[in-house]
């Protein structure tokens, strides 16, 4: 990057930028509401608005990690078969076994650690392309999925699990408990990329690796890391999934094409996809506007084949309004 | 398909023009080792698995079972060799096949022509990926995924509640006919691959599109300047792999004889690891053709000799992935252009030979 572009690049890491585009995620969202909300009062009413929020949990929990990936220029396809593996090993035990849910979260992070650590080796120390090795362990992992679950599909898990994925933490407070998860998992994942040296680092990265590299900085660590990070945010996803739908699939993830999506989102949110930038809030908020218009579509009665299409188009729209700011300032 | 022997070339540049040519015209050592790998599996499957090569004809047959993968391998390397990437060839597969279905059905038209718009039909899709790649200059990535997203809806929308099915057998031959010499049987999905082959190989390397691809991908920036219209390549590179997702579509709807809107999803994953397999780059200015033609037969035939060896659907894409990896892993560590653990390893092999002479001479005074 050239020494002309470097005001641009400190803005981009100051908070005054990021919030911008989190003002602008929250406007359109709230616009969109309130006028679908207008056309039909259901949509606004306290059931729908709760449905929406926790609707955007597990896929908010995938983007958070791939922001992470994406922004230290990297892409983890693998997490839509993570999040999979992780929920069906984790329920069919539940279901068959009987594992309490306290013992569940270390497993499901176990998986998403050693998963994702795979990722970041392979990546890292054998200097494969990230979308290669992603799409390699995507088939390899969702092999494991259908492996282990040998035809057999989860769908009776304890109520501890149903209580955790659809309840409150404080009966007072009307606030469903995975909302609080979220919202405590994203205050450190921000608070370790905006704070910590490690986080500092994997901007450096995706801004310019080699550069990083001279720079002293542990290239190859930081890198593993990052996946093994995002491996296990997808399998507490996966966790989350479980406790939230009460069930899980072969299809789990995969199915949901959640890697996309979990992409899609965090370039919403304003991450770059060259690298050097990302914005945690961002992609949670981008997630919500995600849900508010699935859900809108559903309220206005859209037939359910251009869902899809929707979302192709939100996708455009989004890239292309960031795109469109970004101009401007520089 | 012409070579402009220089295309507004420096002196200097010419060296290194020719130094390209010559690597692109040679078979170079990833696409001998592929090359081997194939005999070796060709061989290995047929002596130990009984059914996978009892008589030429019905292994030749065996093609037509990943043609439509090597298909629009070839297409998707044109856009891999620019530097961007195509998500949206399933989807584009489905939408054609599916549109080419319905003006049959629906409309009486004959199916060739049909078939003809359908192609159409994918070039157009190509070129919307291009429009939205450079005239709203968003990520390749980004871009094919939001339009397989637009197209997956439209194929479903067009395919309706029951899909069109029972076509012509002139044109179900397409998919899993054959043509007969006595006994010898050889089949159409070939016939339509092996010209594409070397269509697609002779405008990689012989003429001056192919070139400019190439050089677009290795430095976009450095083609403009030297007078390569970029924007042009990169929507021809687009709107051929549309066109080639759609000939796979209407291939895959004639050995199904039924054109169903979820028809293209299993494409994309498997023709990107053949083109990666087969030596491309999948930053873009790197690879050759050769090397995609001979990864679409090895991964193919490697998967179908371990389906007719017993081994399940799952554990064969499994092993596909294992090999996509273990193959650029091992490029890597060979490789001593990358830096990393290939040129560690190398150093390490290399450093007493160096420091042999060095040592002795400090030794000597």
């Amino acid at each position: 990057m050239s020494a002309v572009a470097m005001p641009s690049r400190r803005r981009a890491i100051a908070p005054r930028f990021t919030m911008t585009r989190e003002l602008t995620l929250v406007a359109v969202t709230v616009g969109l509401t309130i006028t679908v909300g207008l056309l039909n009062h259901d949509f606004v009413g306290a059931q729908n608005l709760r449905f929406m929020l926790l609707n955007s949990v597990v896929l908010s929990l995938v983007a958070l990690g791939q922001t992470l990936v994406i922004a230290m220029r990297g892409i983890d396809l693998s997490v839509a078969p993570i999040l999979g593996l992780a929920a069906m090993v984790c329920g069919l035990l539940a279901q068959t076994h009987g594992l309490s849910l306290a013992a569940a979260l270390p497993l499901a992070l176990c998986i998403g650690l050693v998963l994702g650590t795979i990722n970041g080796v392979l990546v890292a120390t054998m200097d494969i392309p990230p979308i290669v090795v992603t799409l390699g362990t995507y088939s390899l992992y969702s092999g494991l999925t259908f492996i282990y679950s040998d035809g057999t599909q989860v769908d009776a898990v304890s109520p501890t699990f149903a209580a955790f994925g659809n309840g409150h933490l404080l009966d007072v407070v009307p606030i469903p408990t995975p909302v609080v998860v979220l919202l405590v998992i994203l205050a450190l994942c921000w608070y370790v990329l905006r704070h910590t040296g490690f986080g500092r680092a994997v901007l450096a990265i995706g801004n310019n690796a080699s550069a990083a590299y001279a720079a002293g900085l542990p290239v190859t660590w930081v890198r593993i890391r990052v996946y093994a990070l995002s491996g296990m945010l997808a399998a507490f996803a996966g966790l989350m999934f479980l406790c939230y739908t009460g069930s899980a699939t072969v299809t789990a993830g995969t199915g949901d094409h959640i890697e996309l999506q979990s992409i899609a989102v965090s370039l919403i949110g304003g991450t770059a996809i060259a690298g050097g930038r990302g914005n945690l809030i961002g992609t949670v908020l981008g997630s919500l506007f995600l849900s508010v218009v699935l859900t809108a579509l559903v309220f206005l009665h859209v037939p359910p084949i251009w869902y899809s299409a929707g979302e192709g188009l939100m996708i455009l729209a989004a890239v292309q309004a960031g795109f469109g700011r970004r101009g401007a300032r520089a | 398909m012409s070579v402009s022997p220089t295309v507004g070339a420096t002196p200097g540049d010419d060296l290194t023009m020719a130094k390209r040519r010559r690597r692109l015209f040679s078979l170079g050592g990833w696409e001998l080792s592929l090359l081997v790998l194939l005999i070796i599996v060709t061989t290995s499957f047929g002596l130990g698995v009984p059914g996978f090569f009892d008589n030429l004809s019905g292994f030749l047959a065996m093609t037509s079972n990943f043609l439509p993968f090597g298909i629009v391998a070839l297409g998707l390397s044109l856009v891999i060799f620019t530097g961007g990437i195509d998500l949206s060839v399933g989807a584009t597969a489905s939408l054609a096949a599916v549109v080419a279905a319905q003006l049959w059905a629906t409309m009486g038209l004959n199916i060739w022509v049909a078939s003809l718009l359908g192609l159409a039909m994918g070039g157009l899709l190509g070129g919307i990926n291009a429009a939205v790649i450079v005239l709203l200059r968003i990520e390749p990535l980004i871009a094919t995924l939001a339009t397989s997203f637009i197209y997956t809806s439209a194929a479903v929308a067009v395919a309706g509640d029951s899909p069109p099915s029972g076509f012509p057998d002139a044109f179900n031959n397409m998919g899993s006919g054959a043509m007969a010499w006595g006994s010898f049987q050889f089949p159409y999905q070939l016939l339509i691959f092996i010209p594409l082959a070397v269509l697609f190989w002779l405008l990689v390397t012989r003429s001056a599109f192919g070139r400019k691809l190439v050089t677009v991908g290795y430095n976009s920036e450095a083609a403009r300047y030297s007078g390569i219209r970029v924007p042009r390549v990169l929507a021809a590179a687009y709107v051929i792999s549309g066109m080639m997702a759609a000939l796979a579509g209407l291939v895959l709807s004639a050995y199904y004889s039924a054109a169903r809107a979820d028809m293209g999803d299993v494409l994309l994953l498997t023709t990107i690891a053949m083109v990666v397999l087969g030596g491309v780059s999948i930053f873009g200015g790197e690879g050759r053709m050769g090397g995609v033609i001979v990864a679409v037969l090895l991964l193919g035939l490697l998967r179908q000799g371990m389906l007719i060896a017993g081994f399940s659907d799952m554990v064969t894409s499994m092993l596909t992935g294992a090999i996509l990896i273990g193959s650029i892993a091992i490029r890597n560590i060979f490789s001593t252009r990358v830096g990393g653990f290939g040129k560690r390893l190398l150093a390490l092999i290399r450093r007493p030979a160096i420091a042999g002479p060095d040592a002795t001479r400090h030794d000597a005074p």
